[in-house]
């Protein structure tokens, strides 16, 4: 019953791909606007990731630093 | 004689618990991360509305234009500041303790950015550029207002910094953390500076 609409579910959307856009993107003719839209996402998306990664980066970083002086002190 | 073996207990040496990085930065680390991400989304909703302006034509007919070259004076003293205290910063951290000129000064190039702010915003208001004129009229104000916000709580921590040098009750760890803020404070501002006044 689930692989059945599960299957049904996906028929559909192959069939009916408009039915998915549910972000005014997908609709916008306008160039500036689409791209202001993609550029947006793409920047509130890649933002938070880039601040924690970085973040982990520098703490390894540090935590290597702090590594080379307790060897140094011994 | 018995040969008996010495037995010295084994004592691990006592270990101090590594910190990588002290509470409060990393209290304003977090905080400033959000902070980051509050200013994107004001970005993120100028740069969307722009783009769908009636007509491409902004700003809207009939609505001031920003002051862009003298904003400049204003851009120009905040970046002068975070540079001052930035130099500060690294003294103190070296352990010289006589920064309170540097302090004083980034404090009053902070006071003159948000001063000289007041006085462009009052000429803008009264060339008819208000919160509910226009959607420009509530982007400018919501956004360089968060902004202005933000800088005049900065400005009173790095107050509270100077009050607390004098009285040499000023830790390294405090001043990092004033610093952070007012650093994100000017280093935030070229951003919305580029985006919304050009």
């Amino acid at each position: 019953m689930a692989l059945t609409a599960g299957v049904l579910a996906l028929a559909l959307t192959a069939a009916f791909p408009e039915a998915l856009y549910a972000c005014p993107v997908c609709f916008d003719r306008d160039d500036e606007a689409r791209i202001a839209f993609l550029a947006t996402t793409g920047l509130l998306t890649l933002l938070p990731l880039g601040l924690v990664l970085g973040t982990g980066a520098w703490l390894r970083r540090r935590a290597r630093e702090l590594d080379e002086e307790e060897r140094d002190e011994e | 004689m018995s040969a008996r073996a010495t037995i010295i207990p084994f004592r691990p040496r006592p270990q101090k618990p590594r910190k990588l990085i002290s509470n409060g930065v990393l209290g304003m680390i977090l905080f400033v991360f959000v902070e980051i991400m509050l200013f994107a989304g004001f970005i993120s909703a100028f740069v969307i509305i722009k783009s769908r302006a009636i007509g491409s034509v902004w700003p809207p007919p009939n609505q001031p234009r920003l002051p862009f070259e003298q904003t400049a004076v204003n851009t120009s003293a905040l970046l002068a500041s975070g540079i001052v205290l930035f130099i500060a910063h690294r003294l103190f951290q070296r352990g010289n303790k006589s920064i309170g000129a540097l302090l004083a000064g980034a404090t009053l190039l902070g006071g003159a950015f948000v001063a000289l702010q007041g006085v462009e915003w009052l000429a803008l208001i009264q060339e008819g550029l208000t919160i509910t004129s226009s959607t420009y009229g509530a982007l400018f104000y919501t956004i360089i207002g968060a902004h202005a916000l933000h800088a005049v709580a900065a400005i009173g921590a790095l107050a509270w910094a100077f009050v607390r040098l004098t009285g040499d009750r000023l830790s390294k760890e405090a001043l990092s953390v004033v610093a952070l803020f007012w650093y994100f404070v000017v280093l935030v501002w070229p951003f919305l500076y580029f985006q919304v006044y050009l």
